[in-house]
């Protein structure tokens, strides 16, 4: 009876204890932060998914943010350190408590939907416009940090996605260069395939496997002129004419020409094909170099980038930038840090930390750069990139490419089929 | 049943030999059958040891090998200067270790009582604990960061739980939350029901009380299940991942499997690092299983009733 | 006795959960409050054919994992449980692939699966039957899952049914063993029956692990091909990660959640006569 009576007690509790939950979830939506314009000064927080593992905390806590005290001797920073794979936890916990940090890092499909939920700071009336950055940045660059022509993000780095080819086995072939079109692509790849007696493939004459495939498409969808969103992000359009090309082009490598076979690769295959010999050519991400100098030095100079072309040059960028949160308390101190984070040294080591690309125009003389061919390559020719993303829900819609178009290589859905399907969920969600 | 005992007595005799010999050829197919089994269930852990101590030039290579052509020792030292492990093998010590403890205190006290005292909703409480399992740590996860973050009083929170951070970057945060799951709860509860119930009887008669009944007459007779919680909330806590990550910002207060994460960015794997590092933290668990199954021991149970 | 751990349940587990279910009623952003939408994320769900593939999905997994793991487990557990040379190395292997990495297990099972030159296929070739992209076919790919789910499992499951054989009555089999009963015999009217409340438990245990089952599948197969082998969990993490749709996580986790309930209850009604 007694513990009866006790028990009736804590599941009172924990309905009131539930309602309150509910309460402050509801009353956290209007943080109010009072900023003093020009007082540079403050504790800022900081959350990154750049900066890991002891390589990373020491470039920041040893070089960069000493440099940025000396310049702003009133502010500290204190750094949540985190990866890709858990930042969408981290900022939705982060949110959802109302203790969003100072300065957020994150990537180029994320800033649309933290801005359009007035997560982020609108730069501009911050003194920091996208027509100030004009002449460090290539226009794309600037455009992905910008959200109905407000900007709301500093690019640092770029993850880039382009054709690579190994040139020793395309020697072998006879090949010279590696393929300027999507029909020498096609020849190529055909050429270079190789199979055993009994059919089982040996070396795909092109591997579209070890690359996230919703990326993979995006680069032929670019490289057919297509785009995923109109002018304004308002309709998809990567279910156009252009669009069902690019995917139909796919298609047609794996199922009519059979340069690989579905199984052959995948996104978490140990090593990439292209360095064990096992792919002739590949759409690959600019780090391959630092996977190839640990594993196969040797390669070096048989590893060729090259851009893919349909009707025009096609190549992919994401990248990491940095924002600020509306709700800080010390924006020009969360402004300062992340334009000092975002400016020529800073940005330089933290690229060259990770093997990616450096956003600034002028980072393009450095040695970081020159040394190392595939992000040169990528920065000498960021004027055909593009980025993914476009409407708020960018984040949700995205999740629906890789599955569709393993439908569209699987032939359960013919491309036009597979692509008319996907807008229509990425219709739904926008819509929502 | 008595009635075929005589019958089997009564078989033509060249029993000795025969039997030995039958005996030994079940032994014998038994052990095949085993290895075989063992030898399935321990591939994936010894390729983690030997891909621990390749080059990543040989994990590159194509076919891929088993056996390491070099054995490359540095990829532990390499691994362990890439985050600050000793720090991160600390924390995760005390927090499995506080697991443990909370978990065999209060969860056999709870397993005891749902199990041996009757009370009226006892059922409905037991059913409750266990529907409490049924909802995906991903929903739970949200709303036990908030009443983190909102706790009254605590990390400069008033008594409505605003204006601090709560229990954010403590090692409450960390302790308590996980301190116990209903598994452990549900596992005693089934282990006390298992026990014959005039022990019980006996010992009230005695007058003992229920405390020490709970404590010293059934308790000592589950140890297997003592052990057995204590290793699975051991091992839960060691390999807890997002928990720590979320109510943590510092890098003082994180765990072993954060560092861990290090090795595996969007791109690019360090397999060579990523698996000396997950060697190291898996050991402890091997020994403590090695540990643990000592007490599995037919027949001490028993040795407690007679 | 109980209280301390009811007062951390209530608190730390039932409001979670209570939370859950009034969230599963709104439309809860995380970026802004929640908004009280009714029903809403359950019409949706109910519309939705990749959640209804991931439920299908999900009843398969489980349907086939828990008993065939389950009487491995009972079998290897009471192999392991006699006077055995190299006993504790055995108990050790069948229990490893619980501590093991859940990479490690990956990778070597995405190279036995290898359609060019994984074992699994070299050994079907072997016998002239064709080999498969076994991960990689929709027809099989969620097979291939639940074969690896079921080895998995294996371990957790012995490590219980071994801790309860300990509190099974040796008497109880010198008696039979007197009476003449052979050894598969005492299994079924001995070993099984006194095993009852670790089989309640395993059961239970096991359907919630199933169910929700998302690290192996996610390093496996990411829910691919198509959705081939996405799952409820998987669903669940989903909205409320990528898509930030957290009321439409917890309308999912409640259908979950029924689902889970409905199968304890009839497994409770089924062997709760024989408990007490």
């Amino acid at each position: 009876m007694k513990i009866h009576r006790h028990r009736g007690r804590v599941g009172l509790l924990a309905a009131a204890a539930a309602l309150s939950l509910v309460l402050t979830a509801c009353g956290n939506g209007d943080t109010d932060g009072n900023q003093d314009d020009g007082d540079v000064s403050g504790e800022l927080t900081m959350l990154t998914p750049i900066y890991e593992g002891t390589e990373g905390n020491r470039l920041l806590e040893e070089e960069i943010l000493p440099a940025f005290y000396e310049e702003y001797p009133e502010v500290t920073v204190s750094v949540d350190y985190q990866t890709y794979g858990t930042l969408n936890e981290k900022l939705t916990t982060a949110v959802a408590g109302g203790l969003i940090p100072d300065v957020m890092m994150m990537g180029v499909g994320w800033v649309e939907a933290f801005a359009a939920n007035g997560v982020l700071a609108e730069l501009d009336s911050l003194g920091v416009t996208a027509e100030s950055l004009a002449g460090d940045y290539t226009p794309q660059i600037v455009a992905g940090g910008t959200v109905d022509g407000s900007l709301y993000a500093l690019p640092i780095m770029l993850d880039t996605r382009f054709g690579c080819a190994r040139m020793d086995l395309l020697a072998e072939a006879g090949y010279e260069q590696p393929p300027a079109s999507w029909e020498e692509l096609r020849d190529y790849a055909v050429a270079l395939t190789e199979r055993d007696g009994s059919g089982t493939l040996q070396r795909a004459g092109f591997d579209m496997l070890s690359m996230d495939l919703r990326q993979m498409y995006e680069v032929f969808l670019f490289s057919a002129g297509g785009s995923l969103f109109n002018e304004g992000a308002t309709e998809p359009t990567f279910n156009s004419a252009e669009g069902v090309a690019a995917l139909e082009f796919i298609t047609g490598l794996m199922n009519q020409d059979q340069v690989e076979d579905i199984g052959f690769s995948n996104t978490d295959a140990d090593v990439h094909p292209l360095l064990n010999g096992r792919a002739a050519m590949a759409v690959c991400h600019n780090n391959l170099w630092i996977q190839l100098q640990e594993a196969a030095p040797e390669l070096a100079d048989q590893i060729q980038p090259f851009l893919i072309n349909g009707t025009q040059p096609g190549m992919f960028f994401g990248g990491t930038l940095a924002t600020v949160s509306a709700s800080s308390e010390n924006q020009q101190a969360a402004l300062a840090l992340a334009q000092f984070l975002a400016g020529p040294e800073p940005s330089l080591a933290a690229n060259e930390q990770r093997g990616n690309v450096p956003a600034l125009t002028e980072l393009l003389d450095s040695g970081y750069v020159q040394g190392n061919p595939l992000v040169q390559f990528a920065m000498e020719n960021l004027d055909v990139a593009q980025r993914e993303g476009g409407p708020p829900q960018w984040l949700e819609i995205r999740g629906d490419f890789s599955p569709a178009i393993e439908s569209a290589l699987l032939e359960q859905k013919t491309p036009q089929q597979a692509l008319d399907d996907l807008a229509e969920a990425a219709r739904a969600a926008m819509g929502r | 049943m008595t009635a075929t005992a005589p019958a089997i007595r009564a078989r033509p005799a060249p029993t000795a030999a025969q039997a030995r010999r039958r005996r030994l050829l079940v032994r014998v197919g038994l052990h095949l059958l085993l290895a075989l089994g063992a030898v399935t269930m321990i591939v994936p852990f010894v390729w983690m040891l030997l891909t621990s101590v390749k080059s990543p030039a040989e994990l590159a290579s194509f076919p891929p090998t088993f056996w390491p052509d070099e054995w490359v020792w540095s990829n532990y030292s390499g691994a362990m200067q890439a985050a600050p492990f000793a720090t991160y093998f600390r924390n995760s010590l005390i927090i499995a270790t506080g697991h443990t403890l909370i978990t065999l205190l209060f969860g056999s006290l709870a397993g005891y009582a749902l199990a041996r005292i009757p009370f009226r909703g006892r059922e409905l409480l037991f059913l409750g604990f266990i529907a409490m399992l049924m909802i995906p740590t991903y929903t739970k996860i949200v709303p036990q960061f908030l009443i983190v973050r909102f706790m009254p009083l605590s990390g400069g929170n008033d008594l409505f739980g605003q204006g601090g951070s709560g229990w954010l970057n403590t090692w409450w945060a960390l302790l308590i939350p996980g301190g116990l799951s209903p598994f452990a709860i549900f596992l005693f509860r089934q282990f006390y029901l298992s026990l014959p119930r005039e022990l019980e009887e006996a010992a009230r008669i005695d007058g003992l009380g229920e405390l020490r009944i709970w404590a010293q007459i059934y308790t000592p007779l589950i140890k297997p299940a003592v052990a057995t919680v204590a290793l699975l909330t051991f091992q839960e806590s060691w390999n807890n991942f997002l928990w720590p990550l979320l109510v943590t910002t510092r890098d003082e207060l994180r765990v072993i499997q954060v560092g861990l994460a290090v090795f595996q960015q969007q791109e690019n794997t360090a397999w060579h690092h990523l698996m000396a590092g997950t060697t190291l933290a898996t050991v402890p668990m091997v020994l403590l299983f090695l540990l643990a199954q000592r007490y599995f021991i037919q027949g001490f149970t028993q040795a407690g009733i007679k | 006795m109980v209280a301390p751990a009811v007062a951390h349940a209530a608190i730390w587990i039932a409001v979670p959960v209570l939370a859950t279910l009034v969230l599963s009623f709104t439309d809860y952003r995380v970026f802004a409050a929640p908004r009280w939408i009714g029903f809403g994320n359950y019409v949706e769900i109910w519309h939705d054919q990749v959640f209804r593939k991931a439920t299908w999905n999900t009843v398969v997994y489980t349907f086939f994992t828990v008993p065939f793991s389950m009487g491995i487990a009972v079998v290897v557990a009471v192999l392991l449980n006699q006077k055995l040379r190299l006993r504790t190395a055995y108990r050790a292997a069948f229990f490893l692939p619980q501590v093991t990495a859940t990479v490690a297990i990956a990778m070597v099972w995405l190279r036995i699966y290898n359609p060019q030159f994984g074992p699994l296929n070299g050994v079907l070739s072997f016998f002239g039957v064709p080999g498969r992209a076994w991960l990689a076919d929709p027809d099989w790919a969620l097979w291939s899952v639940i074969v690896v789910g079921v080895w998995q499992g294996i371990g957790l499951k012995m490590l219980i049914y071994l801790a309860a054989l300990q509190n099974v009555d040796e008497n109880l089999y010198e008696a039979a063993a007197i009476d003449g009963a052979s050894p598969v015999r005492q299994f079924f009217a001995i070993t099984l029956p006194m095993l009852k409340p670790a089989t309640f438990f395993v059961f239970v245990v096991s359907i919630i692990g199933a169910f929700q089952v998302f690290d192996l599948v996610y390093v496996l197969t990411d829910g691919g091909p198509a959705n081939a082998t996405t799952m409820m969990t998987y669903e669940v993490y989903r909205s409320a990660f990528q898509d930030f749709r957290m009321g439409m996580a917890c309308a999912q986790s409640v259908v979950l959640f029924a689902f889970l309930l409905f199968l304890t209850i009839v497994n409770r009604r089924l062997t709760r006569s024989d408990e007490k």
